[in-house]
């Protein structure tokens, strides 16, 4: 989960959040959807909190000066 | 020798000239001088002159209407047109009907040119404008890594979206080889994984726009299979890249806030899926409860215990009716019973005795009538309280 990226943590959060609405689902099934909602949410908020952007700089063709 | 007038020296001038063929339908090239266009009727004004030597030309307005440019002072241009005579002042003047430009004024023209047929390719169309992914794993940026155009990108990404990854090209943007540098930085960009590509300029406005006007950088931005935008910065008009790409912004910061998403916004989802998600599970298991007690209360109304239950205090509510029903009864025959005895009572010869009347006796038989008895006999009275025994001494 920590080393999924952000967007598909996230994504994966809303899918388990509309199931929940869905509401069709076992109990057992029900808790345990809750449970990884919540660990996604706070790996998801993590990520944002430590989220420092990455920079490769690669020389193209011809540079200028 | 006849003498003749001004005009007709005039009309006969203009005439020689019109029939010369060598003044009829030529081409002309020099600078423009003296651009004046007559606010009312529109027509222009101008000499057109070369390092020794000029002439009065003259454009009018059904012509000028149909330049795609404006006519400055000292462009350089080639004309078309006639040399007449304006018989008014005496003057010869070249009639011009059109103006093509040279110089930086014929660059102008090619742009045109390859506008009309990019735009006729269907190289700009809205339809083959991509959209630009909500959250960018990793942004190109195909400019100049001397300019300001990357700080500026690198400071937006940072503040707004540093979940991203910048892969920043290094490239030509002005100069002869800034086409080829543009076009090769997209295609590495492109190969190296981004999800959308800003390609733009160093910065300052003095900066030549021309590698962003040409076909080559055009087309590579038309072919480029991810989403580019173009921050080519110019706001007077845009270049042939700008109306390539997927998106155009007005400078390299603006490109980069269109390129991601902002982080607050994304912790605010964050928030709200969390709160979503707690919601849902309460309502999730309210409606189980609520399930459950229904189903379970349904259940136990069919237990035998319950049936029992249900056909005892039936049977409980029978015996309590019957119950009253007897006690009632027993209360009226009772109530009955109470009447009777008061009446019997009430008959009882005691109390008539009590109220000062007797009994009299003859041989234990009660004797009503005075002929029932005889002179000298002895009978039994009773009183309310006691008794005594008499002799009857006379009857009457």
């Amino acid at each position: 989960m920590e080393n999924t990226d952000f967007e598909t943590n996230i994504k994966q959060r809303g899918q388990i959040v509309s199931m929940l609405e869905k509401g069709d689902i076992h109990l057992e099934k029900a808790v345990e959807l809750y449970r990884e909602g919540v660990k996604l949410s706070a790996v998801c908020r993590k990520q944002l909190d430590e989220a420092k952007i990455k920079i490769t700089e690669v020389d193209g063709y011809a540079p200028s000066k | 020798m006849p003498v003749i007038t001004v005009s007709q020296i005039n009309r006969y001038i203009g005439s020689v000239l019109k029939g010369d063929k060598n003044l009829q339908g030529i081409i002309v090239k020099g600078e423009i001088s003296g651009f004046v266009r007559h606010y009312k009727s529109g027509h222009c004004y101008f000499s057109l002159k070369d390092r020794d030597c000029a002439v009065k030309a003259v454009m009018f307005a059904s012509y000028a209407s149909r330049l795609k440019f404006q006519p400055e002072d000292g462009m350089e241009i080639i004309v078309s047109g006639s040399i007449s005579v304006y018989e008014r002042d005496g003057a010869y003047q070249l009639y011009v009907n059109d103006i093509i430009p040279l110089g930086a004024g014929k660059e102008s023209i090619a742009l045109e040119q390859l506008k009309r047929k990019l735009s006729a390719e269907r190289i700009f169309d809205e339809s083959h404008k991509k959209k630009i992914p909500f959250m960018p794993k990793k942004v190109g940026a195909v400019t100049s890594l001397n300019g300001a155009a990357i700080h500026d990108i690198i400071n937006v990404l940072t503040r707004r979206y540093p979940l991203c990854e910048l892969y920043a090209v290094n490239a030509a943007v002005q100069g002869e080889s800034a086409p080829q540098s543009i076009c090769c930085g997209i295609t590495q960009a492109e190969s190296a994984g981004c999800d959308v590509i800003i390609i733009g300029r160093g910065g300052g406005s003095s900066e030549d726009l021309s590698a962003f006007n040409t076909e080559a950088v055009a087309r590579a931005v038309y072919n480029c299979k991810v989403p580019v935008i173009s921050a080519v910065g110019h706001e007077v008009d845009f270049s042939i890249t700008d109306m390539a790409a997927d998106l155009r912004a007005p400078t390299p910061s603006a490109a980069a806030e269109l390129a991601v998403p902002d982080i607050r916004r994304l912790a605010e989802i964050t928030d709200n899926l969390v709160s979503r998600a707690g919601k849902a599970v309460e309502n999730y298991i309210s409606r189980k409860i609520s399930a459950y007690t229904e189903i379970s209360s349904r259940l136990s109304a069919q237990s035998p215990e319950n049936r029992l239950k249900l056909m005892e205090e039936r049977l409980g509510g029978l015996m309590n009716r019957a119950e009253t029903a007897i006690n009632r009864r027993i209360n009226d025959k009772e109530s009955d019973l109470r009447e009777a005895a008061g009446r019997l009572d009430s008959l009882s010869p005691l109390k008539v005795m009590a109220r000062g009347y007797s009994l009299v006796y003859s041989d234990e038989k009660l004797v009503r009538d005075s002929d029932e008895i005889s002179e000298g006999q002895r009978v039994m009275i009773r009183f309310n309280g006691g008794g005594a025994e008499a002799e009857i001494k006379k009857i009457w």
